[in-house]
């Protein structure tokens, strides 16, 4: 077996497409899924039933669920609810933003509910307000506790976008996946593939190990 | 009988124990005293080889640490410990943790390890509580039981390394008040602890570390008196009053 | 909204029903095999990783971090399309001609590897949080290195271990859902194929859904009762008194 790696470096931009594709999905999937999250993260937090109940249902259904799925399942729902077929790029962030929503949740839930109640009280003893807390002591403090998991989170985040394959969308897997059919040169196509993945996720799993250890030292 | 002769001991570049000489003789209660991080639980730690050190020896009943042909499983069966955090075995009940030991170390049978080990808890002052788990019982309790423990091997020598410092104070008592009877049974011991009033009454030699050192050594009376060093008379104002 | 026809009583009608409990029989048995290959490997992993001795401790770290940083999908492509066509032209054409179902083994092995990496990340995390003085405290009354972790460490991982596990053993299943990319027959490709042939895919992928709900609660309830098998009394309370 001899590798054969101009297959990289002559369907380079055509790959290279992929990855702009995945990390534009990536990119939405996040801030989405963030925004999301962060509403039903604080849902779950809510002392009123209507909030809480749906919210907590929301994050428990959606996880017992493989993304593939929820892929299709909004695939398929997507046109009945607008009336007109819509693409997949469309149809896969709001599955993305759905799916990522429910594990973005439970991070910021955690991290809010890191902050002893002891500061609230310190707070409110010293004359703030419910929101003036939240601003200046809770969220600042919740934020630096969750930033490693946040960070891990968009990690995966990225990875599963190349199951947006499924629906046919064509991200980095798939464009590898479209090189290879004709090409045969599956070796060198899903090394590259796994490499530049590797790069990204390992460089950032790297900050997150920095992170948590000044979150230790602190 | 134990001898610790020139000990020094680095973390990396930093220096922990820095040439520790120090003879404690049977039936001796030693306390080991100093602010935190000055090497007292490191030391204590190295006694029964937890802890190795790089220069110097230490000899148990002439029995040399540096020796590697020393079995380190025989020489601490014969040298009990009692740790800060308790370090009960959670997942076994209370007569199970004293009796473990001697059944698997010792090949005791059961019912002669869990009669003795009656016998150590009625010690204690706790045998209602043989059948808990370590996790409902109350701090004090959980020494007590730890203590218990350690003497089901029946050693020559106990090792405490801070065995009240990690207890509310109405429970520190009711550790102490064992610990006196132990000393005053003949055990031979050494303590790290800043609980004077233990030290006043039992300690035979007192002995006060900082960086490393052993900076001052002395009985009760004039140790607590008249301290020769600076950081020893600031040590004893810190916590004395 | 668009006029859309549900149909549900497809899901029971001949031969969809059919297909769909299929899919669901291999689902369970992937996940189980993957489950039970994930558990053996990530506890040798885990214990490298704990272990004195330098390069076990490097290897199993590159192992972890290798098989985290790429996507599973990425992983079993290799496996499937790019490891046969290392193999001689012969060869090839046999391995996926003769060997009986050889995309459900490839699956079970790219799974159980990358399964293997996170199971190992909590064993490690589980026995690191026990103290170090536990470990002392059990020499301390003479206990050998063996004795210490066969009476002392090991019974407490397991019980600390077990909670975290539970969470992987959920998404071992869920990521079988993957296998339908290299033409698993489980329970996401059934549901498609039922789409394929009867355009009613809100329904098949809807039962699918439940499917894997249902799976979840099972999991949960037979790894709830395992714990509470080895539940301890005051055992987190001492946690929680310690923290």
């Amino acid at each position: 077996m001899n590798f054969e790696w101009q297959v990289i470096s002559n369907n380079f931009f055509f790959l290279m497409g992929g990855l702009v594709t995945t990390l534009e999905l990536a990119l939405i999937a996040i801030a989405g899924g963030l925004v999301l999250g962060t509403l039903v993260g604080m849902g779950r937090l809510s002392k009123l039933k209507s909030i809480y109940y749906p919210s907590t249902l929301f994050v428990n259904l959606m996880r017992t669920q493989p993304l593939i799925l929820v892929i299709f399942w909004f695939y398929f729902l997507m046109p009945l609810i607008l009336g007109r077929p819509i693409g997949g790029f469309t149809s896969a962030v709001i599955a993305f933003t759905v799916f990522e929503a429910s594990y973005f949740a439970e991070i910021i839930r955690a991290g809010i509910q890191s902050i002893s109640k002891g500061q609230i009280d310190a707070a409110y003893s010293t004359g703030f307000t419910y929101w003036q807390a939240m601003r200046y002591f809770i969220i600042p403090q919740a934020l630096k506790n969750m930033m490693p998991s946040l960070i891990t989170q968009a990690v995966v985040v990225f990875q599963d976008t190349s199951l947006a394959y499924v629906i046919g969308l064509r991200e980095f897997l798939r464009s590898a996946n479209v090189v290879d059919a004709r090409e045969m040169r599956s070796v060198e196509l899903y090394l590259f593939v796994g490499l530049v993945y590797f790069i990204v996720c390992f460089s950032m799993s790297r900050v997150c190990k920095k992170l948590e250890l000044k979150k230790e030292n602190a | 009988m134990i001898e610790i002769i020139n000990v020094s001991k680095w973390f990396g570049e930093h220096k922990v124990l820095d040439n520790v000489n120090e003879t404690i003789n049977k039936g001796q209660v030693v306390v080991i005293c100093g602010p935190s991080g000055s090497g007292k639980s490191t030391l204590l730690k190295s006694l029964n080889g937890l802890e190795p050190f790089q220069e110097g020896d230490i000899r148990v009943d002439g029995i040399s640490l540096k020796d590697p042909k020393t079995n380190f499983i025989m020489l601490r069966q014969k040298m009990g410990m009692v740790f800060q955090r308790f370090e009960l075995y959670p997942h076994l009940k209370v007569l199970e943790n004293i009796t473990i030991a001697p059944i698997k170390v010792l090949n005791q049978s059961k019912s002669k390890a869990g009669q003795k080990a009656m016998e150590l808890l009625e010690r204690v002052g706790i045998p209602e509580q043989a059948e808990k788990y370590p996790g409902n019982l109350s701090g004090g309790q959980q020494q007590r039981v730890a203590i218990a423990r350690a003497l089901a091997m029946e050693p020559d020598i106990m090792l405490f390394d801070e065995p009240t410092s990690a207890l509310d104070p109405e429970m520190i008592k009711e550790v102490l008040d064992v610990m006196v009877d132990l000393a005053k049974s003949g055990m031979t011991m050494a303590v790290v602890t800043h609980e004077m009033g233990f030290a006043k009454e039992v300690a035979d030699e007192i002995i006060f570390m900082d960086e490393g050192r052993i900076v001052e050594r002395g009985t009760d009376k004039s140790f607590f008196e008249n301290p020769e060093s600076e950081r020893a008379k600031e040590f004893l104002r810190k916590i004395l009053i | 909204m668009l006029n859309y026809d549900f149909k549900w009583s497809i899901l029971w009608s001949d031969p969809y029903g059919g297909w769909i409990l299929e899919g669901v029989a291999t689902t369970v048995k992937l996940g189980i095999l993957c489950c039970i290959f994930a558990m053996l490997l990530g506890i040798i992993i885990g214990t490298f990783r704990i272990t004195q001795f330098k390069p076990l401790r490097i290897f199993a770290e590159a192992y972890t971090e290798f098989f985290r940083d790429i996507p599973l999908l990425v992983q079993l492509f290799f496996w499937y399309f790019a490891v046969p066509s290392l193999l001689p032209e012969g060869m090839r054409t046999w391995v996926y001609q003769e060997i009986p179902d050889f995309e459900f083994w490839i699956v079970v092995v790219g799974l159980s590897l990358y399964s293997s990496s996170r199971v190992a990340e909590q064993i490690r995390a589980g026995i690191n949080s026990i103290s170090p003085d536990q470990f002392n405290a059990a020499l301390s009354t003479g206990f050998s290195h063996y004795q210490a972790y066969r009476y002392v460490i090991i019974p407490l991982a397991v019980r600390l271990v077990l909670p975290p596990l539970t969470t992987e053993i959920l998404t071992i299943f869920k990521n079988t859902a993957l296998a339908m990319t290299v033409g698993v027959l489980e329970t996401t490709f059934m549901s498609q194929q039922v789409e394929a042939y009867t355009f009613h895919g809100l329904e098949a992928t809807t039962a699918a859904c439940v499917i894997y709900m249902i799976i979840t609660l099972i999991v949960v309830g037979v790894m709830g009762w395992i714990e509470k098998l080895l539940a301890v009394p005051g055992l987190i309370i001492r946690k929680g008194a310690d923290s």
